[in-house]
């Protein structure tokens, strides 16, 4: 797959935003469910949907289903009657199911030019798809997710049980302290799961919670960030929580990592990179290629009197894709806020620790 | 008998050597020669193969199947068709193109299209950014005619990563931007670039078109299976096969070209073979006495024929070590002609490395090395079978006196025979390998005919010096002397007229051959070439029939009040059953006049231009046994459809053959009206030249065009006809020269043995003067014989080679001409050639001394 390999690196390329492209501009007004669609006219796109579930007897499973659209042609320069081989988005997914009481993780990649109607982006149902594995919009808020792998298969109906919540402050999520970088970002922070999972050869019908990220950008990583630390996690009050850190090439946080508080209504806090602290706790090494993983950490929010740590339900989660060789699991959270105790189930996402994203792009 | 034989082996064979170095030298040489021409010819043919099946296997990868477009286009929508068929794991489309590049004037690239998401598992070569290992799909899918070249492309042009070159395609010019090298584990040619396959449909204006679907199917032995499943959901006029079968088509349709140089190539050997056989003897007469020596001291005869053997393969082995050396650097320039020549004619091969088999350098040695055994294995048997005392005796004749048997003769004429038998079986039925039998049997028979003739014209030629002499009585002895010398030592003498002989034989057949054949090419474009001007795009030249004429073109040139009417011609390739056939679409062509082989009637010509049918080749029907009337079957977009043959003509462009259909039958079935060229034809008077000029004004300012006037298109025909037949003159030259070798040799040892012979001529009064005279006079009649010989025996070769193995491989009919000053003058250099062969040799026979050569007397 030395290919895909490659072709993926391009994504994080910020190099290549091209004035052609629309940039994130503050100012933007998310409307749904216009913004669930895709934005052509942004470089880079994703929908990501991770969650918890659990079948009848109690075992628990983590997926994760990320479609990624990223641009190779303006829609300035697409010619509608060129060559259908030409490829104006470069279409790929990632899926993902952990077996946590069965310890085993699972993962694939599909890329696909898309020439034929193969795989594509938004023809009115589905919102993105590639062969078998589709996002498809099914009522307000509402989406059917379907993956199909030799190893496992999925059939999920979300239902947003809160409304979306953007991030960031007014209408952008700024990911670098320069400003430049910054993207639209917005959050389905609880969607009631239902479903089946397919896998060992036994169809279960599951249910749980799950997370739905959708972003879209021009440029992503500034100049110096070699990766970037995300968690969500849903509490069982009801709140939800995401936090991100950018990490510097000299191991500290970028100070414009950021995160949102949802409260229990709904009413979302955006939270600034001082006003949380994010402590690795616990690492697991990669068998794969030896990249350390924090896959424990302590959080402290001081301003929310709210302190817990975060735990990996399977250590290892890791998609050894290449060349975004990434952890992606499942989490559990525990800790007190205001004194009494909170526990929550979330998804924490940790970039750049395989290979940097420039050192991958010098080579 | 091992550090016994060493031991003999030293004294009788190394000493001997060291003390006549030349002849050992001469042989070694002989040896080398028809090694060397061999191997190199060998090596040529390979290398041109194998520059074939390497572009295949670039293109093809690692596929197990491959479909391709028959008759009409392959639709890109047949691609996820076949990707999702029962028993396929992996298909990717390919697009394939040329493009010549006006920047790099005669440079041309195969510019391949490939998809980056499915051809992973096909791969054999990775685009690569420029100096480093990195990939950038956003450049490669993004930026338009984004191109992949070779590492050689780029150092030969001096280029770098983003450099924009001009490519021209169907007379247009595209900006190809190059962007990355293209990597691979064995150096790619030079020819070859890829880009993505949606900017090569666009650049070659081929929107929803593949040229090939490559695929691998589940499991390898169920290939026909899955084959068969394709072949149901594709639409019929596609083809399903195996990509190496491209390679072997294309090996067989050059078989026969290759076979015919390889002939070629063993003449050397062959011619010296003679050569070797009158060396060694020549040893066995020198060494008579050593020989008798030998076996009175207990040396079996084994023994005695195991020495000279030895000798001859000791000989042999440093001739083909140096021939198999010298093979390999003679290869450099052959390889360069042999693959012009195929690309002239066949298909476009650019072959950049030469194919260096081992088997290759083990069959070539080997060659040398069994012809060194078969011609020395008479010599050596005769030196095991001389009786002891005989040897022993230093006066004793040194060559019986043998007469031509009627065995000879009887060999001769019965070779002879067999040559015509085996020329009619080449012909029908065939293989077509026979005629070279037929032809090594004309030679053969010839050869043991030699004696005869040889001690005939000893007694005439000798009667009639006597006779001459007695009349006019100042007349020399030395010519009748000479006559009667030639059949006293007949065999060796017969040797040595039979392999000049031979190697006239060859250049006088060939030179036959090629005269007639041009004569007859020449007949058939006076009758066929009568346009006045031929205009086609410049790209066609390079890279075959790709581009085509716009149809403003045509309408100017139609236009031109000069110009009385305009015929239009479009070649392409169809595959017909297992084979790939060419086909001509002709428009008019009232004018142009088909040679039938039945005679022409118009109304062939007419129906030609109003119904279904085709015109086929000579060499088409005889390849594909097809007679007036038969029909052939073509793929047509709407399936295969039967042609009926109106007409069989002459014709000599290519030895596949070809197929005419006209213009009107064409566009009715493949509704497909390009054309690639047009032949313009003037009225009565009109300047061809203010024709051009008008249209090189207003459509080739940029050369886009090549427009040839009726004689330019006829030199630069002869110009590929020479070309094709310069490596055969190579070959030929080399056979002479070993011949004229063979001459000195068998003079040198001539002498050498007749030392006692020529004192008793010096004691009776003979000057130092006369016996060279005497000399000159034998070689000059050895000369005599071998080019009359040579002559009658080249003339039946060329029958041969004309009409037999031309027949035979190429399928068409050679009108037989002769070269006759070059045939008369044949003679003249060839005893010329002997005579100054004979000079030094007599020179040294002059200056022997009395009392040495009479010590036995």
């Amino acid at each position: 797959m030395k290919y895909l390999r490659l072709l993926l690196l391009v994504v994080f390329a910020a190099a290549v935003a091209g004035a052609d492209w629309k940039k994130a501009e503050p100012g933007w007004q998310y409307q749904f469910p216009r913004d669930h669609h895709a934005h052509g006219d942004f470089k880079t796109e994703w929908w990501y949907f991770t969650g918890n579930l659990f079948d009848a007897e109690g075992r628990r499973f983590g997926y994760e289903l990320t479609f990624f659209r990223h641009g190779i042609r303006p829609p300035a320069a697409r010619d509608p009657a060129a060559s259908r081989f030409i490829v104006n988005d470069l279409k790929f997914a990632h899926f993902a199911l952990s077996d946590v009481s069965g310890k085993r993780f699972r993962f694939e990649q599909k890329t696909s030019r898309g020439a034929f109607g193969e795989a594509g982006f938004d023809d009115g149902k589905r919102l993105a798809w590639i062969d078998n594995w589709t996002l498809t919009e099914n009522g307000d808020n509402a989406f059917d997710l379907t993956a199909a792998t030799k190893e496992g298969t999925i059939h999920l109906h979300l239902v947003g049980t809160k409304p979306p919540v953007a991030h960031g402050e007014n209408g952008i999520s700024v990911k670098g302290a320069s400003g430049g970088p910054a993207s639209h970002y917005y959050s389905i922070p609880r969607m009631a799961t239902t479903g089946e999972i397919f896998v060992d050869g036994t169809a279960r019908a599951v249910r749980g919670e799950s997370w739905f990220d959708h972003e879209w950008s021009t440029s992503q990583l500034a100049e110096d960030q070699v990766g970037w630390d995300w968690l969500c996690v849903q509490w069982e009050d009801g709140s939800e929580l995401m936090l991100y850190q950018m990490r510097l090439e000299n191991g500290q946080p970028d100070p414009s990592s950021s995160g949102t508080w949802i409260a229990p209504n709904g009413a979302a806090t955006h939270l600034r990179g001082t006003d949380f602290q994010m402590t690795p706790i616990a690492f697991w090494k990669s068998k794969a290629n030896g990249a350390r993983y924090p896959i424990g950490w302590r959080v402290t929010l001081p301003g929310r009197q709210t302190e817990f740590t975060v735990g990996a339900a399977l250590e290892d989660q890791e998609l050894t894709l290449g060349p975004i060789t990434y952890w992606e699991g499942a989490i559990d959270a525990n800790g007190t806020r205001g004194g009494k105790p909170i526990k929550g189930r979330g998804y924490l996402e940790l970039t750049g620790y395989a290979v940097g994203f420039r050192e991958m792009l010098k080579r | 008998m091992i550090p016994q034989y060493s031991r003999i082996f030293r004294w009788h064979v190394l000493r001997h050597l060291r003390r006549h170095p030349l002849l050992g030298l001469l042989n070694i040489l002989s040896v080398a020669l028809g090694v060397a021409v061999y191997l190199a010819t060998q090596i040529a043919n390979q290398s041109a193969n194998r520059a074939f099946a390497a572009t295949v296997e670039m293109v093809a990868g690692k596929a197990e199947l491959e479909i391709t477009p028959a008759g009409g286009k392959l639709p890109e929508t047949a691609f996820p068709l076949v990707a999702g068929t029962a028993g396929i794991s992996a298909a990717t489309p390919i697009l394939r193109g040329l493009v010549t590049l006006p920047d790099f004037p005669g440079e041309y690239l195969e510019v391949i299209g490939i998809d980056v998401f499915t051809n992973e598992p096909f791969r054999t070569f990775d685009p690569r950014d420029f100096g480093k290992a990195g990939f950038d799909i956003q450049q490669w899918l993004g930026v338009p005619n984004s191109l992949a070249v070779s590492e050689e492309f780029v150092t030969q042009h001096g280029l770098k990563a983003g450099d924009k070159i001009r490519a021209r395609v169907n007379l247009v010019d595209h900006e190809l931007q190059v962007g990355f090298i293209l990597r691979n584990e064995e150096a790619l040619d030079s020819h070859f670039a890829a880009m993505d396959i949606g900017w090569a449909q666009e650049l070659f204006g081929r929107r929803g078109e593949l040229s090939a679907i490559h695929l691998r199917v589940a499991n390898p032995r169920a290939r026909e299976a899955a084959a068969g499943e394709l072949r149901k959901v594709l639409p019929k006029e596609v083809r399903v096969a195996a990509p190496a079968r491209r390679t072997e088509e294309v090996d067989k349709m050059l078989g026969a070209f290759q076979l015919n140089l390889t002939a070629m190539s063993l003449v050397s050997l062959f011619v010296g073979m003679f050569l070797i056989y009158n060396t060694v003897s020549a040893s066995v007469v020198r060494r008579h006495r050593e020989i008798g020596i030998l076996r009175s001291l207990g040396v079996t005869r084994k023994e005695v024929r195991a020495l000279f053997l030895g000798e001859a393969l000791a000989l042999g082995l440093v001739g083909s070590c140096l021939g198999l050396a010298g093979g390999l650097f003679l290869a450099q320039f052959l390889v360069g002609a042999v693959a012009g020549t195929l690309s002239s004619l066949y298909v476009l091969v650019s072959v950049r490395e030469v194919a260096l088999k081992p088997l290759t350098f083990l069959v070539a040695g080997m060659a040398g090395l069994i012809s060194v055994i078969v011609s020395a294995w008479l010599p050596a048997q005769a030196a095991a079978n001389m009786p002891p005392v005989r040897a022993l005796h230093r006066g004793a004749q040194l060559e019986k006196s043998i007469s031509p048997s009627r065995a000879w003769l009887a060999l001769g004429l019965f070779s002879l025979l067999f040559a015509i038998a085996l020329s009619f079986l080449a012909l029908s039925p065939g293989p077509p390998w026979l005629g070279f039998g037929g032809a090594f049997f004309v030679l053969t028979g010839f050869s043991f005919l030699v004696p005869r003739l040889t001690s005939h014209f000893s007694a005439g030629a000798a009667n009639f010096f006597r006779v001459l002499r007695r009349r006019r009585r100042k007349a020399a002895v030395e010519p009748e002397l000479a006559a009667a010398n030639l059949s006293r030592a007949l065999l060796r003498n017969s040797t040595t007229i039979a392999s000049l002989a031979i190697a006239v034989a060859m250049t006088v057949g060939v030179s036959v051959m090629v005269f007639s054949f041009r004569k007859t090419v020449e007949t058939w474009i006076n009758a066929t070439l009568v346009a006045d001007l031929f205009i086609g795009p410049a790209d066609n030249q390079i890279a075959g029939p790709t581009s085509f004429m716009p149809p403003a073109a045509i309408q100017f040139l139609a236009g031109q009040p000069a110009v009385a009417t305009v015929d239009t011609f479009r070649g392409m390739a169809l595959p017909m059953g297992d084979s790939t056939i060419a086909l001509a679409v002709v428009s008019g062509g009232e004018r142009r006049n088909f040679q039938f082989l039945s005679g022409s009637d118009p109304r062939d010509m007419r129906r030609f231009h109003d119904e279904a049918c085709v015109l086929v080749s000579e060499s088409f029907a005889r390849r594909h046994r097809l007679r007036n009337g038969e029909a052939i079957e073509l793929p047509t977009p709407e399936g295969a459809r039967k042609f009926p043959i109106a007409g069989i003509f002459y014709d000599y462009s290519r030895d596949q053959g070809i197929v005419y259909m006209s213009e009107r039958t064409f566009v009715r079935f493949w509704r497909d009206d390009r054309v690639n060229s047009v032949a313009v034809y003037l009225k009565q008077n009109a300047s061809g030249e203010a024709v051009s000029d008008a249209f090189r004004a207003q459509f080739s300012r940029d050369a886009q065009f090549v427009i040839y006037s009726n004689k330019s298109l006829r030199t630069r025909i002869f110009k590929i006809f020479d070309q094709t037949f310069a490596v055969t003159y190579v070959l030929l030259t080399i056979a002479v020269f070993v011949a004229v070798s063979g001459i000195f040799l068998a003079l040198t040892t001539l002498i050498t043995e007749r030392t006692r012979e020529l004192a008793v001529f010096r004691a009776i009064g003979g000057s130092a003067a006369q016996v060279r005279k005497l000399l000159l006079w034998e070689t000059g009649m050895i000369g005599v014989l071998a080019s009359s010989i040579g002559l009658a025996s080249g003339i039946c070769l060329a029958l041969v080679l004309t009409g037999v193995i031309n027949r035979a491989f190429f399928g068409w009919t050679i009108r037989l001409a002769f070269p006759w000053t070059s045939l008369a003058l044949t003679p003249l250099w060839i005893i010329a050639a002997a005579v100054v062969a004979a000079m030094f040799p007599a020179w040294r026979a002059g200056q022997l001394v009395l009392t040495e050569g009479l010590r036995d007397e």
